[in-house]
């Protein structure tokens, strides 16, 4: 096993820092590219008409969850060693529909919003300030919701775990269901384009 | 701004078809870790096991690795803070689970110890099950290591030449034997020497951390 | 183009340089844009994301993050602004390195510092910087910042609850089948759909 590098211990943590902004560089690149750091192309998935965030989001997971897998399988990874964020069912299903209602108000997530202010858009800025707002809002909030936030804790579990699937079923299920969701998504989009031309040949 | 986005249908086309593969294949492999097989012939391991084949001496081992016997491999599957404390000179860690990943030399004589030796003993049949037949285990594992080589207790009443090589056996790797009243030992030989527990072979065992096998 | 026949040597030498490094950049066309580029396809700029992220799984044996780096940097804030505030708040004791902090935050400072910069490059390379404010054309872009700091104020709540956002749980969580991750997928997008109709004045 020759990886996770840095949980094995290859190199310290001055390195590891170093590679965060490598990474963040590469990350920020490819969500600007996508077209991620602007709020209103973001806001179309919302509307149906343009499902970029979608695209983007699942081809970056199915790209890492594939990899990971087959890594593992290789025997290049040790898949114990890889970080699995925590499972916390109320306050995640809670804070995700949160989150959603802010996201199409800020048309920004966290991440992108840092894309959206360094190529110079304003609302971006408003968003990063939002964001840390919040933060601090929830901080300060933390004794009276503290024990909802750490309630129904199911630690590092996983979908194959949760459905009594193999690790492999789990991930062609998800396979399947992202390219079909990208297939909806053509469509999708091709249907908002479509009043458009007729409209146009009207008159 | 709102530009449109450049599309690369040929492209997304083979990417599309990779996750399909990729997806397709996992569903069949299941677990993402190459499953390794082993084969057993239960009959022919039960008869080595009883004509005590699978195992060798501490005496013996301790002979092989003086005499720099060719291709020899001698494997301490215990933790590492274990074998770092104290280890047989020449052998290298080699924890249970990597007996399946591990490359195997088809010339190498291979003996498995771990503390006691049940570990070993399981590690041996995992060799065998990969289908290795020079594998061996010390069957009393380190505690018979330190009666034997590090710390044999001699009955006084042994033959000359027989303390004799005993003492340049232990003296090889650094140990210390003692020569006891047979008066109150037995002198019975198990093989080459006996080695009636005392103060001092207890307090080597103890040395060696307790654990499970 | 024609002026290239006009040019100094030094200005084509110029111009010969912008051209490499913009192809390098992965942009078809050949220089340092003004006009805006098309943007790449969001399944290859997904795909690079996620190899990305492969990468940190591979190299820290950990996935990408946001919402973290602005909690690190809160906590920072108000340590520093009133300590004895801070070290009774079990909240903000976690991200102080005192409380059994992950170390896990310093690391998504400097990978939120990375994405600026790589967001910054590539919108310059492909002439999509402009100070400007992104917003529909039913509202004005006064009204477009006040909803942009509100929504980052609920995504933050959010984000804080469910201890991520979209990359932390929705990319890393994912990737690693996390459940609590696809359930934050899932009313994420709900929550989204939702609320969406009733934003349509300010989207459309």
């Amino acid at each position: 096993m020759m990886a996770p590098f840095y949980e094995l211990g290859r190199f310290g943590d001055s390195t590891g820092l170093v590679i965060a902004v490598l990474l963040g560089i590469a990350f920020g690149w490819f969500l600007e590219q996508g077209g991620m750091g602007n709020a209103r192309k973001l806001s179309g998935q919302f509307y149906l008409t343009d499902l970029s965030v979608l695209k983007l989001m699942f081809s970056a997971i199915l790209t890492a969850m594939l990899g990971l897998f087959w890594l593992s399988w290789a025997g290049l990874l040790d898949l114990s060693r890889v970080y699995v964020p925590e499972t916390f069912v109320a306050p995640q299903l809670v804070g995700g529909l949160v989150f959603g209602v802010g996201f199409v108000v800020g048309g920004l997530c966290p991440g992108t919003s840092c894309v959206a202010a360094a190529t110079g858009r304003r609302d971006g800025f408003a968003l990063i300030a939002g964001m840390l707002a919040g933060v601090f809002v929830f901080g300060e909030a933390f004794p009276v919701i503290g024990g909802f936030a750490n309630s129904t804790a199911r630690g590092a579990w996983t979908l194959p775990q949760a459905l009594g699937l193999s690790h492999g079923t789990v991930v062609g299920i998800i396979v399947a269901a992202a390219l079909g969701a990208f297939a909806g998504a053509e469509w999708l989009e091709r249907r908002a384009e479509r009043p458009a031309r007729s409209t146009r040949v009207g008159v | 701004m709102t530009v449109d986005a450049r599309r690369r249908p040929g492209v997304e086309r083979g990417l599309a078809i990779t996750a399909i593969v990729g997806g397709a294949l996992a569903v069949v492999a299941g677990a993402p870790t190459r499953a390794t097989r082993g084969n057993i012939d239960v009959s022919e391991l039960a008869r080595i096991v009883e004509h005590e084949e699978d195992h060798i001496t501490a005496v013996e081992l301790a002979k092989w690795i003086r005499d720099d016997k060719t291709g020899l491999r001698v494997m301490d599957i215990r933790s590492d803070t274990e074998f770092t404390d104290f280890h047989i000179p020449g052998a290298t860690r080699v924890p249970l689970a990597e007996i399946a990943r591990m490359r195997l030399d088809s010339a190498a004589t291979y003996v498995l110890y771990s503390e006691g030796g049940t570990h070993a003993a399981q590690g041996w049949f995992l060799m065998r099950a990969r289908g290795v037949r020079n594998v061996f285990f010390l069957r009393g594992g380190l505690y018979e290591w330190v009666e034997q080589i590090m710390n044999p207790h001699v009955a006084s009443n042994t033959p000359q030449a027989q303390r004799d090589s005993i003492r340049a056996l232990t003296m090889w790797f650094g140990g210390k034997m003692e020569v006891v009243d047979s008066t109150t030992t037995p002198s019975v030989l198990d093989r080459e020497l006996s080695a009636p527990h005392s103060a001092a072979t207890a307090e080597s065992i103890r040395k060696i951390r307790r654990r499970a096998c | 183009m024609s002026d290239l026949a006009t040019a100094a040597p030094g200005q084509t030498l110029g111009s010969a340089v912008a051209h490499v490094a913009a192809e390098a950049a992965t942009v078809p066309r050949t220089r340092v844009r003004r006009e805006p580029a098309p943007y790449s396809s969001p399944y290859l700029a997904g795909v690079g994301v996620g190899i990305v992220l492969l990468l940190a799984f591979v190299l820290m044996g950990r996935g990408l993050g946001a919402s973290g780096a602005f909690s690190s940097v809160v906590a920072a804030a108000v340590e520093t602004a009133a300590p004895t505030h801070a070290a009774g708040n079990a909240f903000y004791t976690q991200y102080l390195g005192n409380g059994g902090a992950s170390p896990l935050e310093d690391w998504l400072v400097f990978e939120i510092i990375g994405v600026v910069i790589g967001g910054l490059a590539s919108g310059l390379l492909t002439g999509r910087v402009r100070w400007t404010t992104e917003h529909g054309p039913a509202i004005t872009s006064r009204r477009r910042l006040a909803n942009a700091f509100v929504g980052g104020t609920v995504m933050g709540i959010g984000a804080k609850l469910a201890r991520g956002c979209t990359s932390g749980l929705g990319l890393t969580g994912g990737a690693t089948l996390s459940v609590g991750s696809w359930l934050f997928i899932i009313a994420a997008f709900a929550g989204a759909y939702a609320a969406a109709p009733l934003l349509r004045k300010a989207w459309r």
